[in-house]
């Protein structure tokens, strides 16, 4: 077989290339799903490697190849959405690696793929209430909340939710900010989600545990697109879990 | 001139879920909170449903929503009909190169933003947010768009208060929205 020795071929099923554009920066956000989350779909589609200028080589790889297409497996889909999401440096201030996920935004089946690993983790939890934190965690909120068929609670800045409301301050690096929630949005008892779409260092994710704490709200998991570990935000929020697609 | 959706089953229930808040955020305004809006899962649904049935088979390919209440019902749109999601926001959020676009208020001026290469030239766009007042806020994200080279198909809001005549300030572009409000 006229093939050179370093024609290795990895075909990875079910997985559309991105067009690369000038928008789409390359970026080497790592991919893993972290020891104490479950993967909410069991099975593994297989990698397939091997040499497609071989006839045999060939038909293995189709008939595998179209096997696997027929549902992209977790990691697949965590493949793509971490590969979508942008890192710009020095953004909002020298050092920091801002994690951009407007990209993700951008591209539909990423985006609906983000979507549907919330769901598919939730679906069956009965789930009352999805908390999400402004702005970005009102983007993944509202439609996990509409597929689980939860009510969706906007956690906001001051001075913008225009009801009575309790407030909960929390620190910032310098200073102190507000997080705000209206009385009556949410029942003692009901079973919540709070969705951001990153957690640094845990924060604002707490302080939105500890508001719909104290009316009662039983606080079932936080839930982000990406944790940034080394900021070991997980440790401000107690005994809450977090499930995140990427870190 | 405005299409509003008075016709359909659905609408009913959606309107009542709205709450008006009185003298917020200043005296005399009343206010459309969309929030009780969202506690009713059926409602909120419904809501989306009428714009995906409204928009998919439009060949729209970016739902554009203003920040913030048009990051709720913006991107359960943009899903269902397989467009991109392009949030429009406050000056200093976006991280990379932006457009900037600047409208008056009232009392001075504010400033909306949208990402470079977000849109490409030719693409088909929606602008979404929760209300329509005054119509500054959706003309500056229409000028977004097209500086980035896309059509601006269609404005979709929830709500419309008609009294203010936004819809004369959508540089002739038609307007949807689902309740009128006095």
């Amino acid at each position: 077989m006229a093939t050179t020795p370093n024609s290795l071929v990895l075909e990875i099923s079910g997985v559309k290339i991105v067009p690369q554009s000038n928008y789409h920066s390359g970026n080497s956000v790592k991919v893993k799903l972290l020891p104490n989350t479950k993967s909410p779909i069991a099975r593994r589609t297989p990698t397939i490697y091997g040499r497609t200028n071989t006839p045999r080589g060939l038909q293995q790889i189709k008939s595998s190849h179209m096997a696997a297409q027929n549902v992209d497996s977790t990691d697949d889909r965590i493949s793509r959405i971490s590969s979508s999401i942008r890192v710009i440096a020095d953004f909002p201030k020298p050092g920091i690696l801002f994690q951009d996920i407007t990209t993700l935004l951008l591209d539909p089946k990423a985006f609906k793929d983000t979507i549907d690993l919330f769901v598919e983790r939730y679906k069956e939890q009965n789930i009352n209430v999805v908390a999400g934190i402004e702005a970005r965690g009102f983007i993944f909120g509202a439609p996990i909340a509409l597929a689980i068929g939860a009510k969706f609670v906007p956690l906001r800045k001051p001075k913008k939710l225009p009801g009575e409301v309790i407030s909960e301050e929390y620190s910032l690096e310098y200073g102190t900010d507000i997080m705000e929630m209206h009385v009556g949005a949410v029942q003692a008892g009901e079973r919540a989600l709070v969705v951001d779409d990153l957690i640094a260092t845990g924060g604002t994710l707490s302080a939105a545990i500890r508001l719909l704490e104290r009316v009662g709200v039983d606080v079932v998991e936080c839930a982000c697109v990406i944790e940034l570990p080394e900021l070991k935000g997980r440790n401000l929020l107690g005994d809450k879990p977090l499930f995140v697609l990427v870190s | 001139m405005s299409a509003c959706k008075e016709d359909d089953p659905r609408i009913d229930g959606i309107q009542s879920r709205i709450r008006v808040v009185p003298n917020f955020p200043k005296p005399g305004i009343m206010f459309q909170d969309i929030t009780t809006l969202l506690l009713d899962p059926k409602a909120f649904k419904d809501t989306i449903d009428l714009f995906v049935e409204r928009y998919k088979g439009k060949n729209i390919t970016a739902v554009a929503g203003i920040e913030a209440r048009g990051f709720i019902f913006g991107p359960p749109i943009a899903l269902a009909i397989g467009a991109k999601f392009v949030p429009l926001r406050k000056p200093k959020k976006l991280p990379g190169k932006v457009f900037r676009e600047e409208y008056d208020l009232e009392y001075g001026s504010d400033c909306l933003e949208m990402h470079v290469g977000a849109v490409e030239s030719g693409e088909r766009a929606l602008v979404v947010d929760d209300l329509i007042a005054t119509g500054g806020t959706l003309c500056a994200a229409m000028n977004l768009l097209e500086r980035a080279g896309a059509e601006v198909v269609e404005c979709a809001c929830v709500i419309e208060i008609p009294d203010l005549k936004g819809s004369d300030r959508l540089k002739g572009k038609p307007l949807f929205v689902l309740v009128e409000s006095q």
